[in-house]
């Protein structure tokens, strides 16, 4: 056999062998599903591109072939908790599975409420699918760990809320000498914040004096919707070196500077003065945006460059029904103070958010082994390609190699590359179980610093105050 | 005594669902709010801590201001629809080409359900993408920014509330109006009264309790008002249209502080309650006391 032909065959015995690797058992689910003959599951998720796929296109596909019926419930962020908590504080038993954003994963495990799905497995083993493996999850998994290190979510959808800006201005030749005119820098995505400001800046005036339809940026800056404390806690105040919201939970769970916290730190109150300026030269409608809205006005060509859900990036990127940048989006790491990627590369803190969720089957659920049945479904490699696409999510190692990924990420401007290859860089939400409760109790303040009736230095102290006395009051503070 | 028996019987369906959905679950909200009761605290469990949160409900300022700007909103927001409904009503009663078209438009925000009307008025209201801060802008030069501007935020609401209710307050008024008898307005017409003093002294007695009993039924709705706000404000900007519904939602959902949020539910009930007594006491019982 010569040396051509040895190479042919081991090729062709690789693909095969990872083709294998790739297809659905369908005749698993197909024998697995008759022992469940007529069972309804009913699974609650926030309508996002990912939960809408596995709505519309996973579920009757897992019913064609288990004859499992699967109702998922697609709805708001507010009434997605709402309904979930309610049903597993009152034991009601509504749902079987239920959507756990990587935020509130800590304060599920704190009250039992999620079934251990390793486990679960280990104990019905003719339920495990032959290919399911844990180990061909992304990283991002391991937020959906408990303790013992045992799954408690199945991972399906992640992304990092990214630093987005349009290639289409940034390459513009006469954007580029007017650019380098006014700053006497060259027109590219900003790594500091000065830089950033800057384009901002630019972008805005020249929008205003051309049409005004085009600004600086995007500003996730509701005045009343906690998507703009999400902003600066998750993706601003980092970037500032400012991690965990500025609170200590090696240190009594302090956040006033008094007390060895930081969320009135000199790096935070920069950050939100930062912040704030930014947002004044976003489009008007920032003031009213959540995080689904700051795509929409990015996707409508308004903003030159913002922070983004990475879940909206497929579609921005690709879609021409509703977005009118397609082709013109590039990536890039969000802008940095000084000496804090050193800091994230040894591992003491991070740059911005890894967002996702999970779905995890509720201990009061009636129908827990026909739930784990469709968690190992939704983690099948096979489907794993057409789903990343439709809602830019990856939780498989895999799915960064396929060609349909790697082709759309092209056209995100290499998205999916800086996910796998500086995605450790982002971190999901500090492990706090009372997630909800700290960000309510101030956030009412920092609507107040937004509406500029408190000053945002006041307010960041005002917060601290507050932060603290929630969590003495929750009993975790002594 | 037979007939007795089967009225307990037929009634029986009714009170039993009464007691079940309504008296049940009161009590349980009273009972849980004489505890601290969060679920995701260091301890889960209710602890019951005597009347501490009706305490802390008292020297609560976001509750104290939630409850002034939800007075503003149901001074205007109903005042407002009784007074435009009345007007719709009287106009409804004479007869114009398209009649039936104008009142059967007229009705359809009646129908939408809260969520849906606060979302289209989000869409209509977003700065400058949504149709009407670009119509003010052009026509006026009018900058509307409700994200921004507390009162506009705050006016917005109560435009909104009485572009969704105005249409029932006119279908009560318009079936008091059909109701009289053509009578007293003959007589007072031969006796030479002009309109104002018909309006005065015979339409505004006769439909009083019609005026009345849609007052109370507004007011009330008015004051929990929560799915609309929340989707057009969330609340904001601030606390401008944190309303109490919406304050107690935000307290006991997100927050999942259920044993505060139940004291400031039962508080805010009393205060219904008591609202209504006062009205009731002001503008009902002394005319059954003259009566009598």
């Amino acid at each position: 056999m010569s040396h051509a032909l040895k190479l042919g065959a081991s090729v062709l015995a690789l693909s095969l062998a990872a083709g294998s690797a790739m297809a659905l058992d369908e005749e698993f689910y197909r024998q697995a599903g008759t022992e469940f003959a007529g069972v309804t599951l009913r699974g609650v998720t926030e309508s996002t591109p990912p939960s809408n796929y596995v709505r519309e296109v996973l579920a009757p596909r897992f019913e064609e072939l288990t004859g499992i019926r699967v109702d998922i419930e697609t709805t708001s962020w507010d009434q997605m908790y709402d309904k979930a908590i309610k049903d597993m504080e009152a034991g009601t038993g509504i749902y079987d599975m239920v959507y756990i954003e990587q935020d509130i994963v800590y304060a599920y495990l704190a009250r039992d409420f999620l079934v251990d799905l390793t486990a679960a497995l280990e104990a019905r083993p003719e339920l495990k699918a032959p290919d399911y493996d844990e180990g061909r999850l992304t990283s991002f998994a391991d937020y959906f760990r408990g303790e013992n290190g045992n799954l408690f979510g199945m991972p399906m959808e992640a992304f990092i809320k990214t630093y987005l800006y349009r290639t289409d201005l940034f390459d513009d030749p006469e954007h580029q000498a007017a650019f380098r005119e006014r700053t006497g820098h060259d027109l590219a995505p900003a790594t500091t914040h000065e830089e950033y400001t800057h384009i901002a800046e630019y972008f805005t005036e020249w929008g205003q004096a051309n049409g005004g339809n085009l600004w600086g940026t995007t500003a996730q800056a509701h005045t009343g919707h906690p998507a703009s404390w999400y902003e600066f806690f998750e993706s601003v105040a980092p970037t500032f070196g400012v991690y965990d919201w500025g609170i200590d939970p090696e240190n009594n769970y302090a956040a006033s500077v008094e007390n060895g916290g930081r969320m009135n730190s000199d790096e935070a109150k920069a950050a939100l003065r930062w912040w704030l300026h930014l947002r004044d030269i976003a489009p008007p409608e920032s003031v009213q945006s959540t995080w689904s809205e700051v795509a929409t006005t990015f996707a409508a060509g308004r903003a030159a460059q913002g922070l983004v859900y990475g879940e909206n990036a497929a579609w921005i990127a690709s879609d021409a029904n509703q977005s009118r940048v397609v082709g013109n989006v590039g990536v890039a790491l969000p802008p940095l103070a000084e000496g804090v990627l050193a800091e994230v590369e040894a591992g003491e803190g991070y740059i911005g958010y890894y967002d996702g969720g999970a779905f995890g089957l509720p201990v009061t659920s009636t129908n827990q082994d026909a739930a784990l049945l469709f968690m190992q479904f939704m983690a099948e490699e096979e489907l794993q390609p057409d789903w990343a696409v439709a809602g830019s999510r990856i939780t498989t190692t895999a799915t960064y190699d396929d060609p349909q990924v790697q082709e759309l990420n092209s056209q995100l401007g290499g998205y999916f590359d800086m996910m796998k290859d500086q995605g450790h860089l982002f971190a999901g939400a500090p492990a706090y179980p009372f997630h909800a409760q700290v960000r309510e109790a101030t956030a009412p303040i920092f609507y107040d610093i937004l509406t500029g009736s408190i000053e945002p230095d006041a307010g960041l102290d005002q917060m601290a105050a507050k932060a603290e006395e929630e969590l003495t009051d929750l009993g975790y503070r002594n | 005594m037979h007939s007795k028996t089967l009225g307990w019987i037929l009634l029986a369906p009714t009170l039993l669902i009464l007691f079940l959905f309504g008296v049940v679950p009161f009590i349980y909200v009273v009972f849980v709010s004489f505890h601290q009761w969060n679920p995701f605290g260091a301890n889960p469990n209710m602890v019951f801590n005597w009347a501490n949160n009706y305490r802390r409900v008292v020297f609560d300022a976001q509750f104290i201001t939630s409850l002034q700007v939800t007075a503003a909103f149901v001074f205007f927001a109903v005042t407002s629809q009784l007074i435009l409904g009345y007007a719709l009503a009287q106009a409804f009663m004479r007869d114009f080409p398209g009649k039936s078209f104008f009142r059967t438009i007229h009705t359809l925000p009646l129908i939408m359900a809260p969520i849906i009307v606060g979302s289209v008025w989000k869409l209509m209201t977003t700065p400058s993408i949504g149709i009407i801060p670009n119509l003010l802008s052009n026509w006026f030069g009018y900058d509307l920014n409700i994200g921004q501007s507390a009162t506009q935020a705050f006016i917005t609401t109560v435009v909104m509330d009485i572009w969704h209710w105005t249409p029932l307050v006119t279908l009560t008024m318009i079936a008091a109006l059909v109701s009289l008898p053509p009578d007293p307005f003959e007589q007072a017409q031969i006796d030479g009264a002009n309109r104002r003093q018909i309006f005065w002294h015979i339409t505004l007695p006769m439909i009083r309790p019609a005026i009345l009993a849609t007052l109370f039924i507004r007011l009330m709705d008015a004051m929990r008002t929560v799915d609309e706000v929340l989707m057009l404000t969330g609340g904001g900007p601030g606390s401008a249209t944190r309303y109490v519904g919406v304050h107690i939602f935000k307290e006991v959902f997100p927050r999942t502080n259920y044993g505060y949020g139940s004291a400031i539910s039962v508080v805010v009930l009393y205060l219904t309650i008591v609202v209504c007594w006062l009205m009731y006491v002001g503008l009902i019982a002394p005319r059954n006391k003259g009566k009598g």
